[in-house]
């Protein structure tokens, strides 16, 4: 983090302005000259041996003389008559946060009249309200693209990630696309791609939270994805899951009580984890074999006017709540030549949307699916999100987005 | 024991558990940036007021619209707790609203009334 930045650092100095000022003596009259010569002039600090004594307030000031014969009654007398004597002082060094408290704590008084800056206590000027709030609104502006930047560079870590994915897809299927939005820039949701000479595997990810949280646990992931990989046989997505539940509850402590060290005792306990859909696509029996975490994957056969959907298991994948031990089921499904396959994370389905603002749900997005299973999927994808952007509307996006979606065809050699 | 009122925001539900009549109920969207710290004294309040209770008959209604995953599993431990309860002796009823058209919403009800077999659990369909 850059600490040189100005408008982190901002005092009440930075808004200095150095207005005429009248000393207590001066009568109304001369205020009212002062006041008539300088026509941008609000407020008029009254000042007596470089000691703050108040502020007069120009429209508070003109509409008591302007009172029946208070310019008469008034007039020659001493200035202090319309002077706010507790004005806001502060001082010079008092950083920008803490002046809008104390000015907040005056009420609307500050935005109107200003406020007194002083020097080791002596009158150095003012400032006024309205550049309170300007250098307020910069620094809120200055923090955000700082933090921002920082998000965007983290998205261009995480989509790194993604790389090798990307570019095994493309070498390997020839009709398909892969919509992956994180709602704020980085996210939760993750998916891999490798291809082999006898099939290829695909997981779309969907880990706990966005946004940065989210992004953290993609990596966590990708990193235990890996390793599991390195030991375990591609062809048993079932296997691989709990392998990377072991893996992700032991190394992020997520154990339920029993089955801790007695003596291990943990304060902060995250409970985080992953709902995924994992898949190996056998080129030779056209078979995937799909193991799911909360995540079911949508098939439409060849020519079928259906699309059938094939519910994973209902634990996720690292939870404190899923036992160490716990195995997931492999399930069998003929994609012949022709098939198409499509995976998503909860993200569009449960998007809310529509007159009604409920969820998108499975079975709108298993009637846009049929109403473009006839096009390239290039053009599904296009049809897919136009119609999920239209269900979303004015609503905003509730979480991370991933599709894929493949059209099978005949195996190559 | 202190009723538990939390008004809804953008991004939590509405809360309130009238623990004095039995009747809790949470209704709009769940997706806090932090759900453990939005939900801990929900869940702190809700198993104090569980603990000592005994044949009582006890009415919860629930409406949601969105849930984000660290919500739903809060969510899933409310009902895990209350059906301990039923089952250490007391009446649970739950009814779960839900738009007619919102699979998502229904699809989680029954889920729900699956996991917690010692709950009487109705699906009601939003008019």
């Amino acid at each position: 983090m850059q600490r040189d930045n100005l408008a982190v650092t901002q005092v009440a100095g930075h808004l200095l302005d150095k207005p005429p000022v009248v000393s207590p003596d001066s009568t109304n009259y001369q205020v009212l000259e002062v006041f008539t010569s300088h026509e941008g002039l609000a407020n008029l600090p009254v000042v007596r041996d470089g000691q703050p004594l108040g502020i007069i307030n120009r429209n508070h000031f003109m509409s008591m003389l302007a009172r029946p014969f208070h310019r008469e009654i008034f007039g020659r007398k001493p200035c202090t008559a319309f002077m706010d004597t507790n004005p806001l002082v502060v001082d010079y060094h008092l950083p920008l946060t803490e002046l809008s408290f104390e000015a907040l704590q005056r009420g609307g008084k500050v935005l109107s009249d200003g406020f007194i800056i002083t020097v080791d206590g002596a009158y150095a000027g003012v400032g006024q309200g309205v550049s309170l709030m300007q250098a307020l609104a910069d620094q809120q502006a200055e923090k955000h693209r700082q933090m921002m930047d920082s998000i965007h560079y983290a998205s261009v870590i995480q989509q790194s990630f993604l790389q090798s994915s990307r570019r095994d897809m493309a070498a390997c299927l020839q009709d398909y696309f892969m919509v992956w939005e994180p709602r704020d820039v980085v996210g939760g949701d993750y998916y891999y791609f490798v291809k082999r000479d006898d099939g290829f595997f695909v997981a779309v990810i969907d880990c706990t939270g966005h946004g940065v949280p989210g992004a953290f646990m993609t990596l966590i992931m990708a990193s235990a994805l890996k390793q599991v990989l390195g030991s375990h046989d591609l062809h048993d997505p079932a296997a691989l899951l709990g392998a990377i539940n072991r893996q992700v509850k032991e190394s992020l402590g997520q154990l339920a009580d029993h089955e801790r060290h007695p003596e291990l005792q943990v304060e902060v306990r995250s409970d985080d984890g992953m709902d995924c859909a994992f898949c190996w696509y056998d080129y030779a029996s056209h078979t995937l074999t799909f193991a799911g975490a909360k995540t079911p994957i949508f098939v439409l056969p060849p020519k079928g006017d259906e699309v059938e959907v094939v519910d994973g298991n209902k634990k996720g994948v690292g939870y404190v709540s899923t036992p160490l031990d716990y195995q997931w089921d492999n399930r069998q499904v003929k994609l012949k030549p022709g098939s198409r396959l499509y995976i998503s994370t909860d993200g569009i389905i449960d998007q809310i949307g529509g007159a009604k603002r409920i969820c998108f749900g499975k079975k709108r997005f298993k009637e846009h699916i049929i109403k473009h299973a006839h096009l390239p999927m290039a053009q599904q994808q296009q049809g897919l999100l136009d119609a999920f952007h239209q269900w979303q509307g004015e609503n905003s996006r509730r979480d991370d987005v991933s599709l894929f979606g493949v059209h099978i065809k005949e195996t190559r050699a | 024991m202190q009723n538990l009122h939390i008004p809804a925001t953008t991004y939590s539900p509405q809360v309130d558990f009238d623990f004095s009549r039995h009747q809790l109920s949470l209704r709009g969207e769940s997706y806090p940036e932090n759900a453990s710290v939005f939900f801990a004294p929900i869940m702190a309040a809700l198993d104090a007021y569980l603990a000592p209770l005994d044949h009582v008959r006890i009415s919860v209604d629930v409406q949601l619209a969105y849930f984000n995953s660290a919500s739903t599993k809060a969510i899933l431990a409310v009902f895990e707790r209350l059906n301990d309860a039923a089952v250490a002796g007391n009446y649970v009823t739950v009814n779960w609203h839900s738009d007619p058209d919102d699979d998502t919403i229904m699809e989680f009800g029954q889920e729900i009334a699956e996991d917690n077999p010692a709950l009487d659990v109705h699906l009601l369909e939003l008019v």
